[in-house]
Formats: C-alpha cells, sequence, structure tokens
C-alpha cells in the first residue's frame, strides 16, 4: 500500500513528524528521514535501528505487513515519494527488458517494443494487473538471460568509451590553450626581438636608408607571422585527422546472440544468421584438370611415326613428352565441335553493338591507321 | 562441352568467325567503299592532269568542251565486283601455294595455310582495288613464316620470289597487313585435329578405344568390332584392311584440307573441328559418321530427349553444309574458263587500281608526327594526297633547320619570344 497522501502533503520542514514514533523536527534537527522500496513506507533513522537491527522485522505502520531488512533502507531521492517509486519500476523493468535498437527488424517493431516496456512499467505503477506483468517479466528474464547480460555489457562499454572521449577531448582542449598561450608569447618576443633589431639598424644606418630600412623590417616581420600560421594551420589539420581517427565508433558489434524468446514476449527482432560455413578452397572453379567431355585420353596410341619418338632418347633428353602431343592434338580434333557460328555469331553481333563494324579500306589507311583501328 | 569453351576464348572465334550473309554484307560494304574511293581518286588525278595541261598550253578549254570530256571518262571507271574481288583473292592463294612450293625446302603446309588465312582476312576489310594481292601476298607468307615458327631470313626470302622483288617491296606492307588482321596471328588450322582424330580411330581398330566421358558403357571389344564391320565407302576398295583404310582417309582428307579448306570460306564459316570432320566425311563417309556416333551416341542409343540428340542433328546439319562447301571448290588450275575470267579480271583491275594508294613505299616513310596531323586531316577525307605528306614533311624540316640556329638544343621558349619582342 503505498502511503496515504496527507502525509506527504502535510510535510513542513518544521513540523515534520516520523509516522512510527511521532518524533518531530523539531525536537530533533538532526533528524534523517528513510525508506524502503518493499512498501516506501518513510520513518527515521532511529526507528529504523531500533526496530530492524535484529534481523528483519514487519512493517511498523497500522495496516502494512511487509517483511523489511535493514540494508534495504535507503535515503529518498525525489521529493514525491511516487515519482520515487516510479523510477524504481522503472529501473528494474530496463535492466530485463533492455533489447537495443539494432536488434528489431524495422523502425516500427523497435518502437512496438518501447510502447510494450512503457505499459508493463505503467501497470506496475498503477497497480494494473500486477500479477501477470511480474510473470511475464519474471519468464522472459529467465528466457534471456544471455542476451540480458550481452546488452549489459555492451550499454557498460559505451558508458566507460564515452567517459573516455569525453576526457580526451577536455585534455586535447586544455593542450590547444596552452599551444596558443606559448604561441603568443613567442610572437610577442619576436615583434620586440625585430623592433630592437630595427631601431638599432635605423640609429647606424644612414638617414638616406631609413625609409628603405623600415620597409623591409615591416616585410620581414609580415613573412615570418605568415610563415608561423601556415605552421600552425598545418598542425591544426594533422590533429583534426588524428581525431577522426580516433572518433571511429567502438565496438558496434551487433550482439544479437537473442535466444528465441520461448514466450514470444517481443515481437520482430532480427533473425540471427549464423555465417555459411567457408567450403574448402578449390582452385579450378569447379573444374576437374584433364576432364574432357568427347574424348578420353590414353597413356599410348599406337602409331608407326610416333612409337620411334618413345625411346628416342635425342627427343626425350631436352624433356619432350609424347603425352602434351596426344592432349593437344585430341583437344584440337574436338575443339568448337559444338560451336554453331552461324548461330553464335550472329547472336553475338546482335546483343555487342560494336562487335564488328565494317571498316572498309579506310581502316588501312597506314596515316589514318590508329585513330580508327583503335576505335574498333 | 568443355572443348568447345577451349575454342570460344580464341581470336579466330571472337574476330573472324561470321554468319554467312553478314561475311557477304561486309565484303558488298568493303567493295562499296573502296570504288568510291577510286572513282573519286581517278577523278582527282584526272583534274590534276587537266589543270597541268591548260596551264602549259596557256589557252583556258571551253567550259562545253571540258564537261562532255568528263562526262565520257565518268563511264569510263568500271570497278570490279565483290565477287570479281573475290575470285582474285582466290587466285592469289593459290599463287600462294605455289609459291611456297617453290622454295628448298618447300614452306610447310602449316606456313602456307597460315599464309592464305592472312590474305583472305585482309581482304574482308580490304579490297583489291586499293592494296594489289601481288604487293600482300609475299608480305602476308613472310609473315606466316614468322608466326609458324620456320623462320628464314628477308633476302632469303625474297630471291624467292619472282619477279624483281626487293625485301623493301615485301616488308612495306607489313605494318599495314597486320593492323588489318587486328594484329590477332593466331589461325587455328583443322589438320592436328586430323592427326588426333586418326590417331584415335588407330587405337580404336586395334581393341584400345577408350569409352567416351559422357557413354561410359562402350566397350573397346565392341567398338573394335563395329569399326572393323564398317560397310565400305564407295571410294574405297572393298578388302582392304582396317588399317589401310584408315591411312587413305588420312590423306585424303589432308588433301581436301590443303586445298579446299583454304581456297573457301570454310574457315569464316566453320570451326576447325568441324571443318575436318567433314573433310572425313567426303572422304569416307561411314567411318566418319562412325566416329561421330562413338562421340554423341547413335542415332538408335539414345532416347529423344538426351541432350546429345539435339546437339547430334544440329551439328550433322552443320556439317553437311561444311562438305558441301568444301566439295563445290575446283581448282583454278583445271578450269579454262575460270583462268579466262581471272585474265579479265587482271586487266580491268588494271584500270580500276586506285592511283593515290599504288606506291606503298612512299606512303610509309611519313614520319610519325605529322602522320598524326594526317589522320586528323584523313578524318574528312581519308586518302591524304602523297603531294600533301611531302609538304608537310618539308615543311617540318624547314622549321626544324630554323630552331637548330639559335641553340643546339632549341633555347628557352619564353626567353626567345621576349627577345623577339624586344628587338
Amino acid at each position: 500500500m503505498p502511503p496515504s497522501r496527507d502525509a506527504i502533503v502535510h510535510r513542513g520542514d518544521e513540523d515534520e513528524v516520523c509516522p512510527v514514533c511521532k518524533s518531530s523536527r523539531y525536537l530533533n534537527p538532526d533528524m534523517r528521514f528513510l525508506i524502503n522500496p518493499e512498501c516506501y513506507h518513510k520513518m527515521c533513522e532511529s526507528c529504523v535501528d531500533r526496530i530492524f537491527s535484529s534481523g528483519p522485522a514487519n512493517c511498523p505502520v497500522a495496516g502494512c505487513h511487509k517483511t523489511l531488512r535493514k540494508n534495504r533502507f535507503r535515503k529518498q531521492t525525489f521529493e514525491d515519494i511516487n515519482v520515487e517509486r516510479e523510477v524504481d519500476i522503472r529501473r528494474r523493468v530496463m535492466t530485463v527488458l533492455n533489447r537495443r535498437e539494432e536488434e528489431f527488424d524495422s523502425k516500427l517493431d523497435w518502437d512496438n517494443f518501447l510502447e510494450q516496456r512503457e505499459e508493463m512499467i505503467f501497470n506496475l505503477v498503477n497497480g494494473v494487473d500486477v500479477g501477470k506483468t511480474e510473470a511475464d517479466l519474471q519468464q522472459y528474464a529467465s528466457e534471456n538471460m544471455r542476451s540480458i547480460r550481452t546488452n549489459q555489457d555492451l550499454e557498460a562499454k559505451e558508458v566507460s568509451s564515452f567517459q573516455e572521449r569525453q576526457n580526451q577531448e577536455q585534455e586535447l582542449a586544455r593542450i590547444r590553450r596552452q599551444a596558443a598561450r606559448e604561441e603568443k608569447e613567442n610572437e610577442r618576443k619576436e615583434v620586440m626581438a625585430s623592433r630592437e633589431d630595427l631601431l638599432s639598424r635605423l640609429a647606424s644606418g644612414r638617414p638616406a636608408d631609413a625609409a628603405a630600412i623600415a620597409r623591409e623590417g615591416q616585410k620581414v616581420l609580415l613573412k615570418k607571422s605568415s610563415a608561423r600560421r601556415s605552421e600552425e594551420e598545418r598542425i591544426r589539420l594533422k590533429q583534426a585527422a588524428l581525431r577522426g581517427s580516433d572518433s571511429k565508433k567502438p565496438g558496434q558489434a551487433a550482439a544479437t546472440a537473442a535466444e528465441e524468446s520461448g514466450s514470444g514476449l517481443i515481437k520482430g527482432l532480427k533473425k540471427i544468421k549464423s555465417p555459411e560455413p567457408e567450403k574448402p578452397y578449390d582452385p579450378f572453379g569447379g573444374m576437374v584438370p584433364n576432364q574432357r567431355d568427347y574424348y578420353t585420353l590414353r597413356d599410348h596410341y599406337p602409331s608407326p611415326y610416333l612409337d620411334p619418338i618413345r625411346q628416342d632418347t635425342r627427343v626425350l633428353a631436352g624433356g619432350y613428352d609424347l603425352q602434351e602431343y596426344y592432349s593437344r592434338t585430341l583437344l584440337e580434333a574436338f575443339a568448337g565441335l559444338g560451336c554453331f557460328i552461324n548461330e553464335e555469331v550472329s547472336k553475338r553481333e546482335a546483343s555487342s553493338l560494336n562487335a564488328m563494324k565494317p571498316v572498309g579500306t579506310q581502316g588501312a589507311a597506314p596515316a589514318a591507321g590508329s585513330s580508327s583501328q583503335g576505335s574498333k | 562441352m568443355i572443348e568447345d569453351d577451349f575454342y570460344r576464348t580464341s581470336s579466330q572465334f571472337r574476330l573472324w568467325s561470321f554468319a554467312e550473309d553478314s561475311l557477304h554484307s561486309l565484303r558488298q560494304n568493303t567493295n562499296r567503299l573502296a570504288s568510291d574511293r577510286v572513282r573519286g581518286a581517278l577523278r582527282r588525278a584526272r583534274e590534276a592532269r587537266q589543270s597541268a595541261n591548260s596551264s602549259a598550253v596557256g589557252t583556258p578549254n571551253p567550259n562545253g568542251n571540258d564537261a562532255d570530256s568528263k562526262l565520257g571518262e565518268e563511264k569510263d571507271i568500271e570497278c570490279l565486283t565483290a565477287e570479281e574481288e573475290q575470285d582474285l583473292v582466290r587466285y592469289f592463294c593459290e599463287q600462294i601455294v605455289q609459291l611456297g612450293e617453290s622454295y628448298k625446302p618447300p614452306l610447310p603446309t602449316i606456313v602456307r595455310a597460315t599464309a592464305i588465312q592472312y590474305l583472305r582476312r585482309f581482304y574482308i576489310t580490304n579490297s583489291p582495288m586499293t592494296y594489289h594481292p601481288k604487293t600482300i601476298m609475299p608480305c602476308v607468307l613472310f609473315i606466316a613464316t614468322k608466326t609458324e615458327n620456320s623462320y628464314m631470313s628477308l633476302r632469303q626470302f625474297a630471291d624467292g620470289v619472282p619477279g624483281d622483288t626487293t625485301a623493301d617491296d615485301i616488308i612495306t606492307p607489313e605494318f599495314l597487313v597486320m593492323q588489318s588482321l587486328r594484329f590477332t596471328f593466331d589461325v587455328r588450322h583443322p589438320f592436328r585435329g586430323l592427326e588426333g582424330g586418326i590417331m584415335e580411330l588407330n587405337a580404336i581398330s586395334r581393341g584400345l578405344g577408350l569409352p567416351t566421358p559422357h557413354l561410359p558403357n562402350q566397350t573397346p571389344d565392341d567398338l573394335r568390332r563395329f569399326i572393323s564391320s564398317l560397310p565400305p565407302s564407295q571410294n574405297t576398295p572393298t578388302s582392304s584392311s582396317v588399317s589401310d583404310r584408315l591411312a587413305r582417309a588420312y590423306h585424303n582428307t589432308r588433301e581436301i584440307l590443303k586445298s579446299a579448306a583454304q581456297m573457301t570460306d570454310a574457315y569464316f564459316l566453320y570451326t576447325p573441328s568441324q571443318i575436318w570432320i567433314s573433310a572425313l566425311l567426303l572422304s569416307d563417309r561411314p567411318l566418319a559418321e562412325f566416329y561421330l556416333d562413338t562421340k554423341l551416341g547413335g542415332s538408335a542409343q539414345l532416347p529423344e530427349s538426351h541432350p546429345f540428340t539435339h546437339l547430334r542433328t544440329k551439328l550433322l546439319t552443320t556439317l553437311n553444309n561444311c562438305s558441301t562447301l568444301l566439295d563445290s571448290y575446283k581448282p583454278l588450275a583445271s578450269d579454262a574458263d575460270a583462268k579466262k575470267a581471272m585474265r579479265r579480271i587482271g586487266k580491268k583491275l588494271y584500270h580500276c587500281q586506285n592511283p593515290e594508294k599504288a606506291n606503298l613505299a612512299g606512303q610509309k616513310r611519313v614520319p610519325t608526327a605529322t602522320a598524326a596531323t594526317a589522320a586528323t586531316a584523313s578524318a574528312s577525307d581519308p586518302a591524304t594526297p602523297e603531294s600533301e605528306m611531302e609538304r608537310l614533311a618539308k615543311k617540318r624540316k624547314l622549321e626544324g633547320g630554323q630552331a637548330e640556329k639559335h641553340d643546339i638544343f632549341g633555347g628557352e621558349l619564353v626567353m626567345e619570344r621576349t627577345k623577339e619582342r624586344q628587338i
């Protein structure tokens, strides 16, 4: 049972009263109130110490029979106890239903999931169908333990990397500021030095040269500063490039290890595709070497011309293999037997526009040759 | 069939195989272009001559007379037809065979066959009216000696060519020829295929034949029995052993491949293995049909739905077409009418030879730099007159001489210009 609204509404600073021991802040200025998320009844610290030090006990508020433990008592964060309770429930539900957007097939599914989650939170907060909702939540948690864990890990990682990045950026900003400060100092020093140099030269030089020296000094100054500026620009670009490469998203691993949720609480989750196991490498792309369709090659063909070669050391010493001759002649005997040029070539010409244009004699004119031949 | 895919990668299949009608239209087109150009060139030559004459005489011709003579001459120019061109090319193909024969030792068959195919390929996109076959023929034979790996020195080669042909005359059109061949020198001949086929048939006749991969239930003994019980063909004596029969078939087939296959369009229209099997069909029909049956299954052995049945019927029509083409060939030497016709064509060609292309040697000497400018110029007029070339060359030489005056490496460009301006 939530505490009665009256107790919360009439809560002044002065006349705050512990609902258990009835001692007020007026008497005890250091009084702190604690709550237990089991029933959200407020009581003062001394009451908690007094009642629960010796182990779990019932809530002392009349009509509330919840068993409370001392270690669950904590300080209230929000003034409104209802808000406090809703935040707690929300946190609990969120840790269980922690699906991420990339796990869903479509934006619509993700939105549906969000709505469902909000509805469950609403139910729990307002006490509608509490039993069923709790049961659903429990079942889901037990079924999807693993994916919940991985998503939690991911979230933690994201938080930590975000912080890291934040720190890095601050550090960089600090370095930049320092560099700029030094830069300014150096510039000032240089300006002073060159001005002094100019003055000394003016002092020692002839009066006729005065204008020339002054102009020259000005020019040197300008040149120096422009060189410095371009150097700065270069460094800045380099740093920007470095930052760009750093800021690649760390670990966008789609950890979709979700089990097929048995209760089917969440719809529209992506199917997990386990990658196809790689096939063993086939260097011939499915063809069998030396496989032919028209003939089977023998090791030896009887022939009065070729047989002497098989014993002739003068031929064999060079590495000549008669097998080469056999395979080549037989291949040429059948290569193209099934190519019907009349059909295939006209089909080819129809399909490709630039197959073969009639070139005429102009193509062979030696002077114009390179241009017309190249265009074919 | 994997063997067919091997052939499909060859340049002969990719670039030099044509459907029959597209080959025809290609030749017609070449002929039309060349005749147009010849007419134009002859007219230009005549005009140049006339203007030279008239300036020499100093009295301008009356206009009407001039037009009359032009009209009369226009009729004179009568160009070769595509068929006449083809006959002429075939005549020169036979000349290649003879020329190859005249060397000692004679050039190998394969060199001659390659040269013939080069010549035939060259004259698909070029016309004899533009480049006379007389000048191209020795050149293709010389290229073929090199590509077919039976090289001989150019001087030795030139000595064998009849007439006062010099070594320079032979290699002058070499680049032109190679360009027209699209730099593909690989010619797939049917000769080696024939060797392989006869080799396998020999093995079958001795009971050593292995079954074809797709027909595993053939046995060597069955094959041997089939080959020895083949019906005799019309041109073999009945009482001959199988090996004699094979040897005779081989010899006859090879003769067909050496002559008819070279002199007809077979290489453009069919693949080498189709050509040799068609030639085998001509010389020993039962044997060739038996061999095809061992490869693709006989008509009785296979069901209708088998893919080989379809392939087989298609292949048989193709082979029959090819063998009719091969059979239609008659050698020129044995035909008196053809000889007479050839003489007429030769005479006709003398009159319609493109005068601007007559001197190949002059054109070859064009330096590459001017060739580039000439190429742009010739986009509109492909036949740049020779005088134009000479003018360009002379101009370049003049410019070169001027630059050399200042500095051996040529002075700095910008400096020079400013200096000139100051002066």
